[in-house]
């Protein structure tokens, strides 16, 4: 501290700075869960693959257990949300908080939709016989199976694989219309969001953007393959 | 961006009036969170170290009632004497304390909270909310995992590593809960650690004080920062792969199972995957804290800087490809093994960089061998012992043979006791002022230091030979093969050191409560060193400055020509200094 | 908040999407190809929607280099862990 008194004010270059990520923290702290994100869904998406890969037998063809049509409606209906949320994000980015509540309800619905579709979808499996830990006894699908038209040694491959990684995307969708829901509420309704501050609409945005490209391979990989 | 932060928060900084809750338990300032990861982790030490003295008691002296013995339940010991299933829940328990609930924790919990906003020169860290609830869930967790070591059937029983099917079955193990409770537990550590490294690398990409650029960061705050993106990207691995193992436990899914089709080996390649960066997160802090103090305890600016930053990120890069080395036995891929074999060799490039680096260091330094300095000396030491039986085992061919036995509990203690834990010490007493505004007693921490550094290598070293010999780890009762029967009074000396070490370390836990209180009163730059964070009174107050000091140089300025102290600290301004331009930063 | 950047059109990443979609569905459910085939494609068209959220929807076309950095690091590590795991079948 003995030079702090010694200085003398010279005009000197100012020490270069270095640019930073030039992103605000709560988006630059989104892009690092999201990255955290990626590796939680290659740790379950990978074992599935690696499962599949070294199964013993044939996998079950695609469209025989599980429902292709209101899934594919489904994938459709989060898409549709995801364009909803980037619209709200361009309209409170030209300062249209009307336009952007709008958005951003569609959104809210959107997901909702899905999870609920979702919801239906796992009910009408396990009516079926399609469980967690292969097919129950006695059902629609243990027929199947009895038939030939599934393969009896992967069956309860099938089902740990499928719940766990559409379980845990539903998971995720689920947070993100609760929060996209308190946002509404607590933020968008009442006004907070404007041209110079609608920080959390794009970090949400950018989460919920995430879950859709989830849901994107998961569609082809779980349902179509 | 910091400008105008300093002026909101200025106000905050000295006038607290936030109530008892909000600021001792509900806390969100880093320093308490900080604090409080370390009194629950250092108690979680203890309870890992208890669990330690047991096992060594069954092996040294096998089938005697054990000392206070008498108090534990029929199920685990009857008349003192430890049950074979006792004795693999102490060792499940050992490891995943120790690991998960105490080095872990103390490095990157207790240090990166503590340090990262100090250091850097802010007010807080970026998320302080999300940052609570990151020790919160921790706590949770332990909590979770103290709690299975109560219930019915036992705690959890196949080895921290928890390798399937033993684990994924229920009729395998012979426990249930205990085995759930386990997974439960690591889901909650995962999910503290990945809301803490999200915290650590924002703050410190966005966070810093004006001057502080990339490369004037001390490696204490570089190897967090390292060790923040490890723990980022390997948590949710492990996360979820105990959320898989907890589904075969609980609904029936057929992961790890490979009677229905599911792999075991896919349970190792999991956990290993996460288990590799694990081990650089349990080392690359302790190794960025000892260069702060190596520096300081020899007055000369750390050896290569730039050559240890680059040694951190590479160490951290290649750990993402050697997990294979761990599973070299397991029957996995041969031509994947030789290719983790090689990659595991290329590791001892960077580590005996940073090695060289301490040692150029300390070379005609003017050596200052506070309690600190000792405990980092003593780091590079073991860590050489531990990083060369290292290689040992990175070769496949001597790790067939030596695979699972000692050898392995004797590097692995020499890496994390002798590496991480010796290194914690160190930075425990070097910035105790800091947290607490007293000094730990130097006499007393030099005493601790030369009877761990004594007891510590009689436990371990001698457990190389038994290991060579052929004793295997987890084995409840060596003496069952004649072959090893020989080997009785080396893990006789082996428990009696392990007692004594244990005993030691009583004095370092006296020593810290004693000194909360009764310590000297700490002056406000106790060691004489270049950091951010001894320009602040101590202990450091709530919100940190009124107004983030401005950095001119690197942190390792000791004596520099340009002072008449051997000493230049980061915030002082000599006439020759060039103020910072301000970043052209989005800000907060 | 940050200056705003070029304004893709997302009503044209919507379209594109909802193409892709209806495309995949068609190769794998009516397309008489072989199954290896059919495999390579859908992984494509995957790779492909997934891009276009990632770019234009979460604008990492419009961000700077080392946020980009951000988004694609984990992506090599994931995988090595799968052709890790599933070169455990092929020896």
């Amino acid at each position: 501290m003995t030079h702090a008194a010694a200085t003398v004010d010279q005009m000197l270059p100012p020490y270069p700075a270095e640019r930073g990520l030039d992103v605000y923290n709560k988006k630059l702290g989104m892009w690092v869960f999201l990255a955290s994100e990626v590796m939680f869904f290659a740790a379950l998406i990978g074992t599935y693959i690696i499962l599949r890969f070294g199964a013993p037998g044939e996998w079950a063809k695609p469209g025989v257990v599980l429902n292709i049509k209101i899934t594919a409606f489904n994938t459709f209906l989060l898409i549709c949300s995801s364009v909803s949320m980037v619209k709200a994000y361009a309209a409170i980015q030209d300062g249209d908080p009307k336009k952007m509540r709008f958005w951003l309800l569609m959104t809210i619905l959107g997901g909702a939709a899905f999870v609920g579709i979702q919801v239906y979808e796992y009910i009408h499996l396990i009516e079926h016989g399609f469980l967690p830990s292969g097919v129950r006894e006695g059902s629609e699908l243990a027929e199947k199976v009895a038939k030939g038209e599934l393969p009896a040694a992967t069956m309860g491959l099938y089902g740990s694989t499928f719940f766990t990684m559409t379980g845990f995307h539903g998971f995720h969708v689920t947070c993100g219309v609760i929060s996209m829901a308190y946002l509404y509420f607590t933020k968008a309704l009442p006004g907070k969001y404007s041209k110079q501050d609608y920080g959390g609409i794009e970090t949400v945005g950018l989460y919920w953007h995430f879950v859709d490209l989830v849901w994107i391979i998961l569609f082809t990989i779980v349902y179509l393959i | 961006m910091t400008s105008v932060a300093a002026t909101a928060h200025g106000a905050h900084a000295h006038h607290d009036d936030r109530s008892f809750v909000r600021k001792y338990i509900f806390s969100t300032d880093h320093k308490i969170i900080g604090i409080q990861f370390l009194f629950v982790s250092l108690f979680f030490l203890l309870v890992g170290g208890l669990l330690a003295m047991q096992m060594r008691w069954q092996l040294g002296f096998p089938g005697k009632p054990m000392p206070g013995g008498g108090v534990l339940p029929e199920t685990m010991a009857p008349g003192g004497v430890i049950l074979p299933e006792y004795y693999i829940q102490l060792v499940t328990m050992h490891g995943t304390f120790m690991v998960f609930f105490a080095i872990m924790p103390l490095l990157v919990g207790v240090f990166a909270n503590f340090l990262i906003p100090l250091k850097i020169g802010t007010h807080d860290m970026a998320f302080p909310r999300i940052n609570m609830w990151s020790f919160w869930t921790f706590l949770i967790g332990g909590l979770v995992m103290l709690s299975s070591l109560f219930v019915p059937d036992g705690a959890a029983r196949a080895g921290w590593t928890m390798y399937a099917p033993l684990s994924a079955r229920h009729d395998y193990s012979g426990a249930s809960l205990g085995q759930e409770l386990w997974s439960v537990s690591i889901i909650f550590v995962g999910l503290s650690s990945i809301l803490g490294s999200l915290n650590y690398i924002t703050t410190i990409i966005n966070n810093r004080a004006p001057g502080m650029t990339w490369f004037r960061m001390p490696l204490s705050i570089w190897s967090l920062f390292i060790t923040a993106i490890l723990g980022l990207l390997a948590l949710p691995v492990l996360s979820g792969a105990a959320i898989m193992l907890l589904f075969d436990q609980i609904i029936g899914t057929h992961f790890f199972d490979p009677a229905v089709g599911g792999q075991a080996l896919l349970w190792q390649h999991l956990f290993w995957f996460f288990g590799h960066p694990e081990v650089y997160i349990l080392i690359l802090p302790a190794m960025g804290m000892v260069s702060d103090i190596i520096s300081n305890g020899s007055r000369k600016p750390i050896f290569g800087y730039h050559s240890m930053v680059f040694a951190i990120v590479a160490i951290a890069f290649l750990g993402w490809i050697v997990w294979g080395h761990h599973m070299f036995v397991s029957g996995m891929n041969p031509t994947l093994g030789s290719s983790f074999m090689v990659s595991t060799l290329v590791i001892a490039v960077p580590s005996a960089v940073k090695t060289f680096n301490w040692m150029g260091t300390m070379w005609r330094g003017n050596l200052r061998f506070h309690v600190p300095m000792l405990h980092a000396v003593a780091f590079v030491a073991m860590f050489v012992i531990g990083g060369l039986s290292g290689i040992f085992m990175a070769a496949t061919p001597v790790d067939m043979f030596i695979h699972d036995t000692y050898f392995i509990v004797a590097h692995l203690h020499y890496v994390l006791f002798g590496g991480s834990l010796f290194a914690l010490f160190g930075a425990i007493t070097y910035w105790y002022p800091k947290m607490f505004g007293r000094m730990m007693s130097e006499p007393w921490g030099k005493v601790h230091f030369w009877l761990t550094f004594i007891f510590y290598n009689c436990t371990f070293f001698p457990m190389h030979i038994t290991g060579m010999a052929g004793e295997m780890r987890r084995l409840y009762d060596p003496n069952q093969y004649t072959f090893l029967q020989p080997l009785q009074p080396i893990r006789v000396f082996i428990s009696i050191s392990a007692f004594l070490l244990f005993a030691t370390q009583l004095i370092f836990f006296v020593n810290f409560w004693w000194s909360l209180k009764q310590g000297k009163r700490a002056p406000q730059n106790p060691w004489e060193d270049n950091g951010l964070e001894w320009s602040l009174p101590s202990p450091a107050p709530h919100g940190n400055w009124e107004k983030v000091p401005t950095v001119y140089r690197g942190p390792y300025e000791f004596s520099s020509p340009q002072s008449t102290e051997d000493y230049l600290p980061q915030y002082t301004k000599l006439p020759t200094d060039r103020e910072p331009a301000r970043a052209p930063v989005a800000g907060h | 908040m940050e200056t705003a950047h070029k304004r893709p059109n997302y009503i044209l990443i919507w379209v594109y999407l909802a193409v892709l979609t209806a495309a995949e569905l068609a190769l794998a459910f009516e397309l008489p190809i072989s199954r290896n085939l059919k495999l390579v494609l859908l992984l494509f068209l995957a790779i492909w929607k997934a891009a276009l959220v990632g770019l234009f929807f979460m604008h990492l076309k419009f961000e700077r280099w080392n946020l980009r950095i951000m988004a694609i690091i984990p992506l090599p590590l994931a995988v090595i862990f799968i052709l890790a795991g599933m070169s455990e079948h092929i020896w």
